[in-house]
C-alpha cells in the first residue's frame, strides 16, 4: 500500500519552472485528493493551459487511476465549446498528465457556498445553458455522469464550462468503470437512480442531474439530501421531492413542473433530451402542467407507499419484493461450497439454515455458489458446456437444501460466476440488503480449495451484514 | 517510423478482401503484418493467399500463426467442422502444393513477443481452438497468455475485452475507424475480425492496426469485391451456401 516513493517521483517531475513535453510548468493551482492542477504554458498554444496530474505512483492498483484514464480518454475524443480543449497527455507509466485548456470562471458550487439567493431568472439561465452544454456531450455519444455544481465552471461574462470527466462514459470507447465494484460511483445528491444501480450508460442520467442543481439553486436545498449510506441513496427510487413552490413560492408552477419531471425516478418520465429540456426554460408557453405543478405540500403517506411498492421494479436484484421492513422478513445467504465433501459440515449447515428460518417465518434462503469461470469452447458432452456447468451447479444446490424442506418462495438458488468468490458474495448480500451469510469453516479442505478459507476469511471482513460461521 | 502492426485474421482464401486490406493497411502506414491464421478455407483462392503470404514473412515483412483450418489440411478434424467447411477443405486440398502445405505445417501455433501475445484462437489451450467470445474465455485467455495484449481471431466478430477494475474482462464492441486508447497497466484481448468471412451482417473485411508506441488499437471495416469473391466460390464448385456467406456477410 505504500505507493509514496513512486508519488514522490511524480512529484518530482511535476514542479513549478520545470518543463514536461514542452509545457513549461506555472503554479500548482489546485492540490485535491486526486489530482493536482498546474497550470502551464506552451510554445504555439495561445490557450492558458491547465496539467492535470493524478496523485498516484505508477505501481497503485489498477482502480486509482481509472478516473484519470476515463478522463483522458473522452476529452481527447471530445470537441465542444463548453468543455475544456484537449492539449496533450504524457504516458500513463512514467508521467501522466493531461494537458487541457485552462477555462476561465468559477465553480457554480463556490456560489452556493456563499449562500446565494439565485433569481428564478438566474437559474432558467444556468439551466439552460447546462442543458445546452450537457447537449453537446449526449450528441457526441458522450455522457457526463458527474454533473454537480462543483464540475460547473461560469465566467464572468456567464460563459458555462463542463469539466472533470473521470467519471463519465463514452459509446465509443470501452467503460472503464463498467462493473466497478462500488456501485453508484457519483456524488450522492446529484445521480440519478439508475446510476445508483451502476448503469452507466443512460444519457438521461445527466438530465436527472441538472433536475437536482435546478432544485437546489432555486430552493437552496437538495431534493434527496445528501445520503451516505446505499439504502439513503436507493430512497430516490421511490421518494418524491418536497415541492419547490412550498419552499419559494415565487417559483412559477411551470418551472416547478420542468424540475420535478427532470427528477422523475424513471427515466423514461424525464425529459427525453437536454435539448427539449433547454427548450421548456426557454419556451415556459409551451410546457403542459401536469399535477407536478399542481404540487403544494409533500406527498401522502399513502402516495408514498404506492411508490415505494412500485418502485420495487427497479431492484435489479433477484430478489426484490421490498416487504414491510428488513428485519422481519430477512434475507439469509447460505454460500455453499458445492466441492466441499465434508458430511457433517454439511449437515450442520443445513440446521443452521433451517433453525434460522424456524425463528424468521418471514425469512427466505439463496442458495448461492460460486464457479470460478466456465469454459466456452462447446464442448461435446453437455456437462462441459458452460450452461452445462451452471446447471450442474444449480442441481447439487437444490440437492443440499432438499432436507430443509422449504416452500419454493422461500427459497431460490444462485450460481455466480466470479472470479473473486468473496467479493461477488459480498456484493450480492449487499444488493440483496441480505442479513445474514451462512458460511461452512471446514478444517477438512480438500487440496485444491484453500481459496475458500481465504474467501471466507475476507467475507467475515468485508460483509455489510452478520456473517455466521458453521463450524464441525 | 513509429511501429504500426497490422492484424489480420481467418483470411479463408479470400484474395478479393485481402487485397483490399493490404492497400487500405498501406495508407494506413502499417510497417509490420502479423496474419493469426485460419489462411485458407471456405473460399476459394487457397494458393493466392498462402503464397503471398509466404513471401512476406520469408521478406521479415511479417509473421504468421496457424488456425484450425491450416491444420484440417495435413490433420483429420473432419469430425469437429461442419459439412460446409469440410468440403472446402477437401477442395483445398486439392489445390495446394506440397511447398504450400510444407508452409502452413511449419506455422507456429502461438507467438509471445515483448507485451503481446499472437494466437489464432485462445491462449488457453491453443491447440484446442477455444473461441473467445465473452468475458470469461476473455479472461482465460488473457491469464494463459499473461502479456498485456493478446491478439486472435476465430471468433469472427470484432471484439476488444479489457481488464475491469475487478480484474474482470469486459467486453466492447469497437466502431471502425476510432482509434482506442489500450493503455499498458491492463490487459487486453482484441479480437481482430475476419478478413474473409465476417460473420456480423456487414460483408466488408475486417482488420486491425495496433500501435505500441502510443497504446493505440483501431479496427476496420474495408469494402471490397464481394460479389467477384462470391462468383469465385461458386466458380470452384464450392457449397453455393459459402458464397452466400460473402454476399451477405452473415
Amino acid at each position: 500500500m505504500d505507493a509514496r516513493p513512486n508519488i514522490e517521483a511524480v512529484d518530482d517531475i511535476f514542479q513549478e519552472g520545470k518543463v514536461v513535453d514542452g509545457f513549461v510548468l506555472g503554479k500548482e493551482v489546485h492540490r485535491g485528493g486526486m489530482a493536482s492542477l498546474f497550470s502551464a504554458t506552451k510554445e504555439g498554444i495561445d490557450l492558458p493551459i491547465l496539467l492535470k496530474i493524478p496523485r498516484v505512483g505508477r505501481d497503485q492498483p489498477v482502480e486509482s487511476l481509472i478516473g484519470f484514464e476515463t478522463e483522458l480518454t473522452i476529452l481527447r475524443a471530445l470537441k465542444s465549446p463548453y468543455v475544456p480543449q484537449y492539449l496533450g497527455s504524457g504516458n500513463m507509466a512514467t508521467r501522466p498528465y493531461i494537458a487541457m485548456e485552462r477555462v476561465g470562471g468559477h465553480p457554480l458550487e463556490d456560489q452556493i457556498k456563499e449562500g446565494k439567493q439565485f433569481s428564478i431568472e438566474e437559474v432558467i439561465q444556468i439551466g439552460a445553458d447546462l442543458a445546452q452544454a450537457v447537449q453537446s456531450l449526449h450528441s457526441q455519444d458522450a455522457i457526463h455522469l458527474d454533473i454537480k455544481p462543483d464540475n460547473i465552471l461560469i465566467d464572468e461574462r456567464g460563459k458555462l464550462s463542463l469539466i472533470d470527466f473521470g467519471l463519465s462514459h463514452h459509446e465509443r470507447f470501452p467503460d472503464l468503470l463498467a462493473e466497478e465494484m462500488r456501485k453508484g460511483i457519483g456524488s450522492a445528491p446529484y445521480i440519478a437512480p439508475e446510476q445508483v444501480f451502476g448503469i452507466r450508460s443512460d444519457y438521461r442520467s445527466d438530465i436527472f442531474s441538472i433536475g437536482v442543481i435546478l432544485y437546489e439553486l432555486l430552493t437552496g436545498q437538495l431534493p434527496f439530501g445528501n445520503p451516505q449510506t446505499m439504502s439513503g441513496l436507493r430512497k430516490r427510487m421511490w421518494a418524491e421531492a418536497f415541492p419547490p413552490r412550498a419552499i419559494r413560492k415565487e417559483i412559477p408552477r411551470w418551472l416547478q413542473e420542468v424540475v420535478l419531471r427532470c427528477l422523475e425516478a424513471r427515466a423514461d418520465d424525464r425529459y427525453q433530451s437536454a435539448t427539449q429540456l433547454r427548450q421548456a426554460l426557454r419556451e415556459p408557453e409551451t410546457i403542459t402542467l401536469t399535477e407536478r405543478s399542481e404540487r403544494v405540500a409533500p406527498v401522502s403517506l399513502w402516495e408514498s407507499m404506492k411508490r415505494w411498492f412500485s418502485a420495487a421494479g427497479y431492484e435489479p436484484s433477484p430478489s426484490p419484493r421490498p416487504s414491510k421492513g428488513n428485519q422481519n422478513a430477512p434475507l439469509i445467504i447460505a454460500a455453499i461450497d458445492t466441492r466441499q465433501s465434508d458430511q457433517e459440515l454439511r449437515e450442520r449447515m443445513q440446521m443452521t439454515a433451517k433453525n434460522v428460518l424456524l425463528v424468521y417465518p418471514e425469512g427466505r434462503l439463496v442458495c448461492l455458489s460460486t464457479i470460478a469461470s466456465t469454459p466456452t469452447f462447446e464442448g461435446n458432452q453437455e456437462s462441459q458446456t458452460a450452461s452445462g456447468i451452471v446447471r450442474n451447479h444449480l442441481v447439487q444446490l437444490m440437492e443440499w437444501a432438499k432436507p430443509l424442506k422449504l416452500p419454493p418462495e422461500r427459497i431460490s438458488y444462485h450460481v455466480l460466476e466470479a472470479l473473486d468468490p468473496a467479493t461477488r458474495i459480498v456484493e450480492f448480500a449487499k444488493d440483496n440488503e441480505a442479513s445474514l451469510i451462512i458460511i461452512g469453516g471446514s478444517h477438512k479442505l480438500p487440496n485444491k480449495v484453500a481459496p475458500w478459507r481465504t474467501s471466507m476469511t475476507k467475507i467475515v471482513e468485508e460483509a455489510t451484514c452478520s456473517v455466521h460461521i458453521v463450524r464441525v | 517510423m513509429t511501429e504500426r502492426i497490422g492484424l489480420f485474421a481467418d483470411l479463408h482464401s479470400n484474395l478479393e478482401a485481402y487485397e483490399a486490406c493490404m492497400t487500405k493497411a498501406q495508407e494506413l502506414g502499417v510497417t509490420r503484418m502479423v496474419f493469426l491464421g485460419d489462411l485458407v478455407g471456405y473460399n476459394a483462392d487457397p494458393c493466392a493467399l498462402v503464397d503471398r503470404i509466404g513471401d512476406l514473412v520469408a521478406a521479415k515483412k511479417a509473421i504468421a500463426i496457424v488456425g484450425n483450418h491450416d491444420e484440417a489440411v495435413f490433420k483429420d478434424y473432419r469430425d469437429q467442422m461442419n459439412p460446409h467447411a469440410n468440403a472446402a477443405i477437401a477442395w483445398t486440398k486439392t489445390q495446394l502444393s506440397s511447398a504450400q502445405v510444407q508452409f502452413l505445417k511449419d506455422l507456429p501455433l502461438i507467438i509471445h513477443e515483448e507485451d503481446r501475445c499472437f494466437v489464432h484462437a485462445s491462449a488457453y489451450n491453443p491447440s484446442e481452438w477455444n473461441y473467445v467470445t465473452d468475458s470469461m474465455s476473455a479472461w482465460q485467455c488473457a491469464q494463459s497468455s499473461g502479456t498485456t495484449y493478446t491478439f486472435v481471431g476465430h471468433a469472427h466478430e470484432q471484439a476488444l475485452f479489457y481488464q475491469s477494475a475487478v480484474g474482470k474482462l469486459i467486453r466492447f464492441a469497437p466502431h471502425p475507424g476510432d482509434e482506442i486508447p489500450v493503455m499498458k497497466h491492463r490487459q487486453w484481448v482484441g479480437v481482430v475480425g475476419s478478413l474473409g468471412q465476417p460473420r456480423d451482417g456487414n460483408p466488408e473485411a475486417c482488420f486491425a492496426i495496433f500501435e505500441p508506441a502510443t497504446e493505440a488499437l483501431t479496427f476496420h471495416r474495408v469494402p471490397y469485391d464481394h460479389f467477384t469473391a462470391a462468383e469465385k466460390v461458386r466458380s470452384a464448385g464450392l457449397p453455393e451456401e459459402l458464397a452466400n456467406r460473402l454476399i451477405t456477410g452473415k
